[in-house]
């Protein structure tokens, strides 16, 4: 691959996969050092893909792969107990209007991991659920359940930041300085 | 099917209609017209969606981030030594190298910064651009290496003694191939900067292997780079080679 084709694929893909690394990182600089490491692996192997037009698709694949190459020795994939979804978590409804980009990376890294890639592709890169599926290497059945699971949740996180800036929440240990005797 | 069915396979539908065709949806999306209610739920999923959407759309990626890519990419792309055309081009770059003599091997000889340093260097200029932010800032150079501590990354145990008499402006931290950076800006007393560069001199980066100093120039940056004990040094500035020297001594 020359350096102009490299260069086209940088700028065709580095944000959204920055974006992707940001909700399943820790930090902007993870998120940063997983794109980097992307495209580093991308030069060293990304001749041997065949099929030019699934370049996107192995570059989210392979950013993937890399932050749970990392999570391996720190956490284990946390089990997803598939619950009997509620009426109410299908209808809670924060507003949308009072909540900034930054609030909803905030919702989507509460999450636990298996909800936060699905998510990611589905809001970033509007990746279909075959596509998700190619990408994270599961089966549709369980990307729909994640999505269905997941934007749940998200809405409920969302719905909490909202109610805990509405009540300006106390940090605790200023809560156990005026707790009552007796 | 019923309602929970039909929400379960209609949570995957692209907000941007993508999916209107797909034969997946045609009997949920069916439902969803047949029952008032949850096509009310599909609508506000659907908005839902569109607004999550253009909202981590608007998420700035950070400075500096596209160029330190493409200088990766450069040191990583595998040579082509297969093709037949490059093997001839090669050669004949060699023979006139050789012509040349001793302007090439000059060349060769001289030292160049590793990849990570060259990164390094683009992290700074970011910063002293206003193109990123410090991660903390203070004036006095012991706080950034207390926060540097404190937050796991990369840090002096002792700065060098000419450079804890200048004013700290701040610090950043970075990744570079899975290795933590960190950087320190100071402000000189002839009102230029100067940085200082921290890492773990573990591989990738044997070439500071050595404790003893070594300078390199690279554009406008005047660079010295050495090891003590388990963190690798990057000390540069925006002028001649003399003017750092002075802050090594």
């Amino acid at each position: 691959m020359s350096a102009i084709d490299f260069q086209q694929l940088v700028d065709q893909h580095y944000v959204p996969l920055f974006r992707f690394g940001l909700t399943l990182a820790k930090s902007e600089a993870e998120a940063a050092d997983l794109t980097q490491q992307t495209f580093f692996l991308w030069a060293l192997k990304g001749h041997q893909l065949r099929d030019r037009t699934k370049a996107k698709s192995w570059l989210f694949t392979t950013l993937y792969r890399e932050f749970l190459n990392r999570r391996r020795h720190e956490v284990r994939f946390p089990h997803v107990e598939l619950e009997e979804l509620s009426e109410d978590d299908m209808s809670i409804s924060p507003n949308m209007n009072e909540v900034d980009s930054a609030a909803v990376v905030e919702a989507l890294r509460d999450l636990e991991e298996p909800f936060r890639a699905v998510l990611a592709l589905f809001y970033l890169e509007q990746f279909s659920y075959q596509e998700m599926a190619d990408a994270l290497e599961i089966p549709i059945g369980t990307v729909m359940s994640r999505l269905s699971r997941g934007k749940a949740q998200l809405r409920q996180r969302l719905v909490s930041k909202e109610e805990a800036a509405a009540r300006k929440i106390i940090p605790i240990a200023e809560e156990k300085g005026t707790s009552s005797h007796g | 099917m019923d309602n929970r069915e039909a929400r379960f396979i209609l949570s995957a539908y692209r907000p941007g209609g993508q999916d209107a065709a797909d034969p997946q949806f045609y009997e949920a999306l069916a439902q969803a017209r047949r029952d008032p209610l949850l096509e009310r739920w599909f609508n506000d999923s659907v908005a839902f969606d569109r607004t999550v959407t253009e909202k981590l759309s608007a998420v700035e990626v950070p400075a500096g981030l596209r160029e330190s890519i493409l200088a990766g990419g450069k040191v990583s792309r595998p040579s082509p030594w297969t093709k037949p055309f490059v093997r001839w081009a090669i050669a004949a770059a060699l023979v006139l190298a050789a012509i040349a003599g001793s302007l090439v091997l000059r060349e060769a000889a001289k030292p160049r910064l590793a990849a990570w340093q060259t990164n390094a260097l683009s992290q700074v200029s970011a910063l002293v651009e206003g193109e990123s932010k410090f991660d903390a800032q203070s004036h006095n150079a012991g706080s950034l290496v207390a926060w540097l501590h404190a937050n796991r990354a990369s840090a002096a145990q002792k700065l060098p003694q000419n450079l804890e008499r200048l004013e700290s402006l701040g610090c950043k931290t970075f990744f570079w191939q899975g290795q933590p950076v960190s950087v320190i800006c100071f402000q000189r007393t002839d009102g230029g900067l100067i940085h200082l560069v921290m890492t773990n001199a573990s591989a990738p980066f044997n070439q500071a292997g050595k404790s003893e100093t070594k300078f390199v120039r690279q554009g406008n940056w005047a660079t010295a780079t050495w090891r003590d004990g388990t963190t690798v040094y990057m000390l540069a500035l925006e002028g001649p080679p003399d003017q750092l020297r002075s802050y090594l001594l």
